[in-house]
C-alpha cells in the first residue's frame, strides 16, 4: 500500500508536473518533425538527466515517450509524412482528410482517441501487468515469425491496390532490412563488397526517402495549385462522434496493449494492426478506407497509444523492452542504480506505481497540448508550395542526417526518395516497404532459432506449430489474411451474399 | 470525383499509401519499364542472396534474403506481364505526367545538395539550395526568395544546432566559433 502511494508523488512535487508536461511537448513536436525519434530524443536525453535523481530523470522521459507517439499524427495528417513508424497508419485516411481541408477535425479526433488508448494502455499496466507479461512470456520463437508474416500479410489492408505490388514492396522492405552484417554470424548480406553497407541501412533513411522526399517531389506537381484552407471551427470532437467511435476504440486500444507488451514489437506494429482489424470490422465506415475514413484514423491512435502503457508491463516486470524507447529506458534505469524485471517489482513497487503516475500525467498533458496546439499546427499546410517543399526536402535532409551524423544515410534518404516518386507513380505502396524494414530482424532472427531448436527439420517445426494452440491460432490467422486478400476469396464471399440475398428474396 | 475533394487523385500519382497511383485498366508511360527493372533487380538480389550461404542450412543467413528476393522475382514477373497486357495510355507521356522538367531539375538539386554538403558545409549549401529552389518555384522576386530561405534556414540550424545539438557538417563555415560565439553571449563571459 506505501508503494502505490509513489503514484501521486508525480502530483505533490510542482518540479516533477513541470518536467512531465515540458516532456510531453516536447515529444509532440519532435514526434511530430520526420527523422527526429523519439527514440533519439530519450537516447539524447540520458546523457543529460545521468546526474539528476531518478524520479525527475523518468518523468521527462515518460512525458516525450507519451507525447513523441501521438505527435507522429501530426505531420501523418498535415503532410502525408509520417513523424514516426506508429504514424504510418493514421497518414492513410489523416492525409486524404487534410487534403478536403480537415485536418482540424482529424487532428481533434486523433487526440481525444490516442487519449482514449493511452488510458487504456496505462490501466492495463497498472492492473493486469503480471498476467499480460506471463503471456508474452510464453510465446515461442516460432510464434514471433509467425506475428511478423502477419505483420507482412497486413499489406493487403494497407493498400487498395495490387496484392502482387504489395507483397513485392514488403519482400523488397525484408531485403532492405537484411543488408549488412548478420547479427548471428557476422555474414556480409547484400553488401556487394562495399565497406559502407556492411553496417545495413538505417531505416529512418529508407522512412524519410519514401514518405518525406518522394511526397515533395509529388507535390511539384501540384505547385500551382492554391494551398487548401483547413477548417478549424470544431478542434473538440463532439460527444456524438467520440460516442459513436468507442466501441472500436476499445477493441483496437486491447490490440494497442497485447502487441504493446509483446517484447520487440511497438505502437507501429499495433497501429498497423489494429487499422487491419478497424477495416474488418467497419461494414459501411462514412467514406472508404484510404479517402478519409474516420475509423481510419481513430484504429491506429488508440493502438499506439495503448502500446505504450504495454510497453511497459515486459520493461517492469521481466526486464524486457516492450520496444526501442523501452529498451533505452532500461538503460537509463540501470544507470540510475535499478535493476528492471521481477526483482523491480518486488524490491521497488514504489518505482513501478510512480512511473504508471507519471503516464497518467503525460497523457492528461498530451490532451491538454493536442487540443490547443492545433491551430498553429495547420497554418504548416497554409504555407505555398514553392516555400513548403523545399523546406520538407531540407528537414528531411537534416533528419536523415540526426540519425547517425552520416552523410551515407543522406544519399540512402535519396535514393529510396527517388525511388519511392516512380512506385508511388505506377501503383506500388511504399507502407509495406517500412513495415518489411521493421520486421526484417523480427522474420530472420526468430526464423533461425524456431528452425535450430527443431534440429533443422521442417517436419518438426511444423509439428511445433500445430501441437502448440498458440501457434496454431497463429498460423490459422496468417492463413486466413492471406487467403481473404486473394481474387478466389472475393469471388466466393460474392457468391455466398448473391445466395444469401437470393435466399432472402424467396423468403 | 467528390467535388470537394482538394487532392489529386485525377493524377493517380499515389496521394495516399491507401490508394497507390497506376490504373487497374491500363498502363502509364514508362510502368512496363519500371517493372522489367524490379524484375531484373529482383534477379540479381536473388542471386546475390543464393551466394550468402546457398541451401547448407535452414537456419544459415542466407534463407530468409532468398526466400524475400524469390518473393520479389515472382511477383515483379506477374507484375511485367500483367502490365504487359494492359494498354498503353495515351492522354499521358512521361515528360508532363512522370518525369516534368520541374522534378527532374529538383532531383539535380538534391543529389547536387548531397554532394556539396560535406565540403562545402550545411549553413552555405542549404542557403544556396532554398534560395534556388524557392525561385524555381516562386514567381516573385529573388529579395522575396533569399529571405524566406535565410530566415527558414536560421529557424532550422537554431533548432538542430542549437536546440537538439545535432552536427551538421561544417565545410567552409567556422560554426564551431560561432556556436560558442553565442553560448559565451547568452552564458556570460568568464
Amino acid at each position: 500500500m506505501d508503494a502505490f502511494l509513489a503514484f501521486f508523488t508525480i502530483f505533490t512535487q510542482p518540479e516533477l508536473l513541470l518536467l512531465v508536461g515540458v516532456g510531453t511537448f516536447a515529444g509532440v513536436y519532435i514526434g511530430a518533425i520526420p527523422g527526429l525519434s523519439v527514440t533519439m530524443a530519450v537516447s539524447i536525453l540520458i546523457s543529460f538527466t545521468f546526474s539528476w535523481d531518478v524520479y525527475p530523470a523518468i518523468s521527462l522521459m515518460v512525458g516525450i515517450y507519451m507525447g513523441g507517439v501521438y505527435g507522429g499524427s501530426r505531420t501523418a495528417i498535415l503532410l502525408n509524412i509520417p513523424g514516426a513508424p506508429s504514424a504510418i497508419a493514421t497518414a492513410l485516411d489523416g492525409y486524404p482528410m487534410a487534403l478536403r481541408g480537415e485536418a482540424g477535425q482529424a487532428i481533434g479526433v486523433t487526440t481525444v482517441m490516442s487519449f482514449f488508448g493511452g488510458f487504456i494502455g496505462i490501466l492495463v499496466l497498472a492492473l493486469a501487468a503480471p498476467f499480460v507479461s506471463d503471456f508474452a512470456l510464453s510465446f515461442q520463437p516460432r510464434d514471433y515469425m509467425l506475428l511478423a508474416v502477419l505483420g507482412i500479410l497486413l499489406v493487403g489492408s494497407l493498400s487498395q491496390g495490387s496484392l502482387v505490388k504489395g507483397i513485392f514492396a514488403g519482400a523488397l522492405g525484408i531485403a532492405i532490412g537484411a543488408v549488412g552484417r548478420d547479427p548471428l554470424t557476422f555474414t556480409e548480406r547484400f553488401t556487394f563488397d562495399l565497406p559502407v553497407m556492411q553496417g545495413g541501412i538505417s531505416f529512418i533513411a529508407v522512412m524519410i526517402g519514401m514518405f518525406g522526399v518522394s511526397e515533395a517531389l509529388l507535390q511539384l506537381h501540384h505547385v500551382g495549385l492554391p494551398a487548401v484552407r483547413q477548417k478549424i471551427t470544431r478542434i473538440v470532437p463532439s460527444f456524438g462522434t467520440v460516442r459513436k467511435y468507442l466501441p472500436l476504440a476499445l477493441q483496437t486500444s486491447s490490440i494497442g496493449v497485447i502487441i504493446g507488451a509483446l517484447p520487440g514489437t511497438g505502437g507501429d506494429i499495433a497501429a498497423l494492426m489494429a487499422y487491419d482489424h478497424a477495416k474488418r470490422v467497419t461494414k459501411k465506415p462514412a467514406r472508404p478506407f484510404g479517402q478519409g475514413a474516420m475509423e481510419g484514423l481513430v484504429a491506429p491512435e488508440t493502438a499506439n497509444n495503448a502500446a505504450v502503457g504495454g510497453a511497459f508491463i515486459p520493461m517492469m516486470t521481466l526486464g524486457i523492452p516492450g520496444d526501442a524507447v523501452t529498451a533505452i529506458m532500461i538503460g537509463a534505469l540501470f544507470i540510475h542504480g535499478l535493476n528492471p524485471g521481477p526483482m523491480l517489482m518486488i524490491d521497488k513497487p514504489d518505482m513501478f506505481w510512480f512511473i504508471v503516475g507519471a503516464l497518467v500525467t503525460a497523457n492528461f498533458f498530451m490532451l491538454l497540448f493536442g487540443l490547443t496546439g492545433i491551430r498553429i499546427f495547420t497554418k504548416i499546410v497554409e504555407m505555398p508550395r514553392s516555400v513548403l517543399i523545399p523546406l520538407i526536402l531540407l528537414l528531411s535532409i537534416v533528419g536523415a542526417y540526426a540519425v547517425n551524423n552520416s552523410l551515407t544515410d543522406v544519399y540512402w534518404m535519396l535514393g529510396f526518395g527517388v525511388f519511392g516518386y516512380f512506385m508511388r507513380h505506377y501503383g506500388y505502396p511504399l507502407g509495406p516497404v517500412i513495415l518489411g524494414v521493421i520486421l526484417s530482424r523480427l522474420l530472420d532472427d526468430n526464423w533461425r532459432r524456431a528452425i535450430i531448436s527443431e534440429r533443422e527439420d521442417l517436419g518438426r517445426f511444423f509439428h511445433g506449430i500445430l501441437t502448440s494452440p498458440l501457434s496454431l491460432v497463429l498460423f490459422l490467422t496468417v492463413l486466413f489474411i492471406f487467403f481473404s486478400q486473394t481474387p478466389l476469396w472475393h469471388k466466393l464471399k460474392a457468391r455466398l451474399l448473391r445466395d444469401r440475398t437470393a435466399e432472402e428474396a424467396e423468403q | 470525383m467528390d467535388e470537394e475533394f482538394h487532392g489529386h487523385g485525377e493524377h493517380h500519382d499515389g496521394s495516399s499509401d491507401a490508394t497507390p497511383g497506376g490504373y487497374e485498366d491500363s498502363r502509364r508511360p514508362g510502368e512496363l519499364a519500371f517493372a522489367i527493372f524490379l524484375l531484373l533487380a529482383s534477379g540479381y538480389l536473388l542471386k546475390e542472396a543464393y551466394g550468402i550461404s546457398g541451401f547448407e542450412a535452414l537456419s544459415g543467413p542466407g534463407v530468409v534474403p532468398m526466400g524475400t528476393t524469390a518473393v520479389m522475382l515472382i511477383t515483379a514477373l506477374i507484375a511485367v506481364l500483367t502490365t504487359w497486357r494492359r494498354p498503353l495510355l495515351t492522354t499521358e507521356t512521361i515528360a508532363k505526367d512522370i518525369l516534368p522538367l520541374r522534378v527532374i531539375v529538383f532531383v539535380v538539386l538534391i543529389v547536387s545538395y548531397g554532394l556539396l554538403l560535406k565540403p562545402v558545409g550545411f549553413l552555405p549549401t542549404s542557403a544556396i539550395f532554398l534560395i534556388l529552389a524557392i525561385k524555381f518555384l516562386d514567381p516573385r522576386s529573388w529579395l522575396f526568395a533569399t529571405a524566406v530561405a535565410l530566415f527558414s534556414l536560421i529557424l532550422v540550424w537554431f533548432v538542430f544546432r542549437i536546440i537538439f545539438t545535432v552536427l551538421m557538417p561544417a565545410g567552409i563555415v567556422p560554426e564551431a566559433e560561432m556556436v560558442q560565439a553565442l553560448r559565451d553571449l547568452f552564458g556570460g563571459a568568464k
